[in-house]
């Protein structure tokens, strides 16, 4: 079954000479545990799609389902709720909140439902991110391999079904960023979370079950064999 | 673009809306400095030129000294004009009289009407012979002179006879008593009447070179010339308004003055501090930027005042402007309103005391409040200046606290408190607008004191007996109720100077009858006792006063002309319109109460209030009093006192509206700015899941910090602020004890809730038209 179906989405900034086509007519489907990864150039309009899928921009025309739910249906308040619950967001630049520890900005979208995390389940994430010792921290606090980790850990806390990460590994080294990825693909494995990762580097979308490719605006899905494809 | 310096401008179209606010802050506080100061010295300037008319410009009076002693003084380099004075018969109890009329007689140097502007010499000259004389134009109407003509004054030693040179106008006092006025030469009339004037009747003005310290010139004075010290006095209301007083009522005046004036200071660099501080992050990111580029620490000093001058350069002409506009507007507004209070204020004047300290202070505030981000970026390293954290919005030293609040009000508190610099500064600048309305509510009560407003028992017009007696009829009282044109009509009887016993001590008294409306009026002067009783012929009010006072239930024996009676306090007044003199007792009791002491059956005074105030009602009134009775018409001067109450009120009020408006306006201001600073932290926010709503809550939950501390703090320093300033304003004078201003307090309490809520209205609306890709991808 289909956890996430993006149908004849479009994109479109501006009118007349200054209008830019972001995203003409992409559709696909993603299944439930599925670890994709879309690569293309800078301005291609793979972060577009992101947004688009995550909600966070609004598309010209087309459709985004998240498990059989056309989000862009749902009134704005409804769709943050929504939002909050079923899809987590890992952001290139991290998007911590400042003021709060590790341990309440990974809680953070529990917090804003008004919910109390399961103790055990928070603890597990601290651990499986190697955060624990980190917990009390505050985020200016943290090296930036670090902070990417608590990004990752609040993308999981909710559960969610379908995890968008956008360049999650632009700000970091190397070996922290194979570290990431790595953190990622275990989450899709060991909870069965749906991951769209949005990358520049091809090293690290090879590791991705499947591979996809925007270019002005086009999605062209160059499938599971990434290895090959790429090189 | 030439030099980096350039940038200035290309950063002030970048950041429009942020440098619009930062100007409009300057603009503001430079307009509330120069306003408050212009007004207040616009103000002063009209009181002296009021104070000179009304009492003379002379500084300093000394009884009784010498002509040697006044050669003296007039030789000093810091006497300006000195003027010797003497008088005989001013209490109109001795015969001096021309054609019949009781005559007062002056003698005093040609000077005198250059230390007294307010009396004119109306027609003729200053008397230049032995044998010349001034005289009041009552003198020439009555006795229908001119100049040149001869006067003759009989004195209880025979007829003198002086030729007129010219015509003085009447002064109130000598038109009040009914008296001519002849003026000598000094020289004259010491050689006519040195021996019957008392030496204490002897004076020398003197009025001192502009710039002089006279209070020390005045020491100076009696030290060396061994003049007793109670011979000095000093022309109060003039020396207080040159802030050279050394009367303790007119120094704690001072005192008050400069408490509110600094308060005012305050105010307006707090505005400023508040409005810069919240840009502090976004430029010291801009200035690590610099750093980055190889900009070295004294460059962005360069850049930073330059910065600063050019949002001053705008701003503080247009907050100085705006202030001389204002400072017109207020003083053809007063002008125009009570000519006779206010007449003697400048039309289009320019205070240069109040453009200097806006100029100053909003000039130095916005050069020292500009470097700090400068400071901090120049202390911490490029990379952290240039990535925000060296800033006070988005660094964090301590986590919220989500146990005790959901998330977003912790947040909310949190981005409130985080700071301490900044909570400081916003938790003083909304007490400020607290501090700045209770202390200057004081003007409110000191208005209520010093201008006595119409009260319900004001009459417009009288009719009074002309011995004092009781002579006035019921029916006079009878026609008067059945005048159409007459809204009401109250009498009271006086019986003067009765010999009085109080416990066990000689004493006068002066008893007074009310009637009904009279003693309602009393009820809420009532302090002790029962007002009912006195009505009911059980006893009398007392007025109280430190020179008679006594309880209700005290007895008091008075002695008319039916004997001696002994009365009953049945209540005490803690005020009443009348004071018989110093240790004169005060007693008001019913008509019927009164006849019985006294044995009079008539009034002394007939007070009637006009439906409406036209002439032809008073004129049937007068012709009704027309030969047996006095006639008073007070219709003019309740005008005159109502036109006083009001322009003062709007002053006092407008005064306390600008304030009241200025914490709105800095709330708005302050909320927008701290909001605007951390949009792109909303934005983050709502891309992990936070909704509009939560957003909403955590903005509120900020405003509602700054408020509550705002508001504690200005409570908390406000009070005893308050507390002084009643104290050295209206205790020190009228004696009146201070009470909680529970009210002014509730008053801005609630302009500063409704402001907060406004305040927060405008940034929810930005953060729901907010585009959460760009401004995330903005970061």
């Amino acid at each position: 079954m289909n956890l996430l179906n993006v149908q004849n989405l479009c994109k479109t900034y501006g009118s007349g000479e200054v209008r830019v086509d972001a995203l003409r007519n992409v559709s696909f489907a993603m299944d439930k545990g599925e670890f994709a990864a879309v690569i293309g150039e800078s301005g291609s309009g793979k972060s577009t799609l992101l947004n688009c899928i995550g909600a966070l921009d609004v598309p010209t025309s087309g459709k985004v389902y998240v498990d059989g739910l056309d989000l862009f249906s749902m009134k704005e308040e409804k769709r943050t709720i929504y939002r909050r619950r079923n899809i987590g967001f890992v952001f290139q630049s991290f998007q911590l909140v400042a003021e709060l520890t590790v341990e309440q900005n990974i809680m953070f979208p529990l917090l804003l439902d008004y919910r109390k995390p399961e103790q055990e389940y928070l603890e597990e994430i601290l651990e499986v991110l190697g955060l624990w010792d980190r917990r009390r921290h505050l985020p200016g606090q943290l090296s930036g391999g670090q902070q990417q980790r608590v990004a990752i850990g609040r993308a999981l806390i909710t559960r969610p079904k379908l995890i968008l990460a956008d360049e999650p590994t632009g700000n970091l080294d190397s070996k922290s960023s194979q570290d990431v990825i790595d953190l990622l693909m275990q989450a899709s494995r060991r909870y069965q979370q749906t991951i769209l990762m949005i990358t520049h580097n091809q090293n690290l979308a090879a590791s991705a079950d499947r591979v996809m490719r925007v270019s002005d605006g086009i999605l062209t899905d160059l499938g599971g064999n990434a290895n090959e494809k790429l090189s | 673009m030439k030099s980096y310096l350039d940038l200035i401008s290309v950063s002030a179209k970048v950041h429009r809306k942020q440098t619009r606010m930062t100007r409009l802050c300057i603009a503001v506080s430079v307009f509330l400095i120069a306003a408050i100061f212009g007004m207040a010295d616009m103000f002063l300037q009209s009181q002296r030129e009021q104070a000179i008319q009304s009492d003379g410009a002379w500084h300093v009076r000394l009884n009784g000294i010498t002509q040697e002693l006044t050669a003296l003084i007039d030789a000093r380099p810091e006497t300006e004009t000195g003027c010797r004075y003497a008088v005989t018969n001013y209490r109109l109890d001795m015969d001096y009289t021309i054609d019949g009329t009781k005559t007062v007689l002056c003698g005093f140097d040609e000077t005198f009407f250059d230390l007294f502007p307010g009396i004119h010499l109306t027609e003729g000259n200053f008397p230049q012979k032995e044998d010349e004389a001034l005289v009041t134009e009552s003198v020439r109407d009555r006795l229908d002179l001119a100049a040149g003509d001869t006067v003759e004054v009989k004195t209880p030693d025979g007829a003198l006879q002086f030729r007129i040179s010219g015509f003085v106008e009447d002064t109130s006092d000598l038109l009040k008593g009914g008296a001519f006025g002849l003026f000598l030469d000094t020289d004259t009339y010491c050689a006519a009447f040195q021996d019957v004037t008392l030496q204490e009747d002897f004076v020398y003005y003197v009025k001192f070179v502009p710039g002089c310290r006279i209070q020390k010139t005045l020491d100076d004075i009696i030290r060396q010339l061994g003049i007793p010290k109670e011979a000095a006095g000093e022309n109060t209301k003039l020396m207080g308004l040159l802030l050279q007083s050394r009367d303790s009522y007119i120094l704690s005046l001072y005192l008050a003055a400069v408490i509110l004036a600094v308060l005012v200071a305050f105010a307006g660099m707090l505005m400023i501090l508040g409005s810069l501080n919240s840009s502090v992050s976004r430029r010291t990111e801009f200035f690590g930027m610099m750093r980055c580029l190889g900009a070295t620490g004294r460059q962005i000093r360069q850049f930073v005042r330059r910065e600063a001058l050019s949002w001053c350069r705008t701003a503080v002409p247009s907050g100085l402007a705006a202030s001389i506009l204002t400072v017109w507007i207020l003083c053809g507004a007063l002008k125009a309103i009570s000519p006779t209070y206010f007449g003697a204020m400048p039309a289009l004047g320019i205070s240069w005391i109040g453009l200097v300290c806006g100029c100053v202070i909003g000039l130095l505030t916005v050069l020292a409040a500009s470097r700090t981000p400068a400071k901090k970026a120049a202390r911490v390293s490029p990379l952290t200046a240039v990535s925000g954290n060296a800033g006070t919005v988005f660094a964090a030293k301590r986590a919220a606290n989500t146990k005790l609040f959901h998330v977003e009000t912790a947040l909310g508190i949190h981005h409130a408190a985080g700071s301490k610099k900044n909570l400081l500064l916003l938790t003083a600048s909304f007490a400020f607008g607290i501090i700045l309305f209770l202390s200057f509510s004081t003007g409110v009560d000191f208005m209520r004191h010093a201008l006595t407003p119409l009260r319900p028992y004001t009459p417009d017009v009288s009719i009074v007996s002309q011995n004092n007696g009781c002579d006035l009829p019921d029916t006079l009282l009878a026609e008067l109720k059945a005048d159409p044109d007459v809204k009401r009509v109250f009498g009271r009887s006086f019986a003067y100077d009765l010999p009085a016993v109080l416990h066990g001590k000689n004493r006068t008294a002066v008893l007074i009858s009310y009637e009904d409306y009279q003693f309602g009026w009393a009820q809420d002067d009532l302090a002790q006792g029962s007002i009912e009783a006195v009505k009911n012929g059980e006893g009398v009010l007392l007025a109280a006063k430190d020179g008679f006072s006594a309880e209700a239930g005290d007895e008091i024996i008075i002695e008319t002309k039916l004997g001696r009676q002994t009365v009953r306090v049945a209540g005490v007044l803690s005020y009443a319109p009348f004071d018989g003199g110093k240790d004169t007792g005060t007693l008001i009791c019913s008509e019927q109460f009164f006849r019985r002491l006294t044995g009079e059956n008539g009034y002394t005074i007939l007070d009637v209030q006009l439906e409406d105030h036209s002439d032809r009602a008073a004129e049937e009134i007068e012709e009704m009093a027309a030969g047996r009775y006095l006639f008073s018409d007070q219709r003019e001067s309740n005008r005159e006192v109502r036109a006083v109450y009001y322009s003062f009120a709007l002053f006092v009020y407008g005064f306390l509206a600008v304030i009241a408006l200025i914490a709105v306006f800095n709330i708005v201001n302050s909320i927008g700015m701290s909001v605007s600073a951390r949009m792109y932290q909303y934005g983050a926010m709502r891309a992990i899941g936070t909704s509009i709503r939560q957003l909403n809550g955590m903005i509120a939950a900020e405003t509602f910090t700054y408020l509550a501390c705002g508001l504690c703090t200005g409570l908390a320093a406000g009070f005893p602020l308050h507390y002084f300033l009643y104290r050295q304003i209206i205790t020190a004078r009228w004696g009146d004890a201070w009470s909680l201003p529970a009210a002014e307090f509730g008053i801005i309490a609630i302009v500063m809730v409704l402001s907060a809520v406004a305040a927060a209205a405008g940034p929810v609306r930005r953060i729901r038209r907010m585009s959460v890709v760009e401004t995330i991808h903005t970061q």
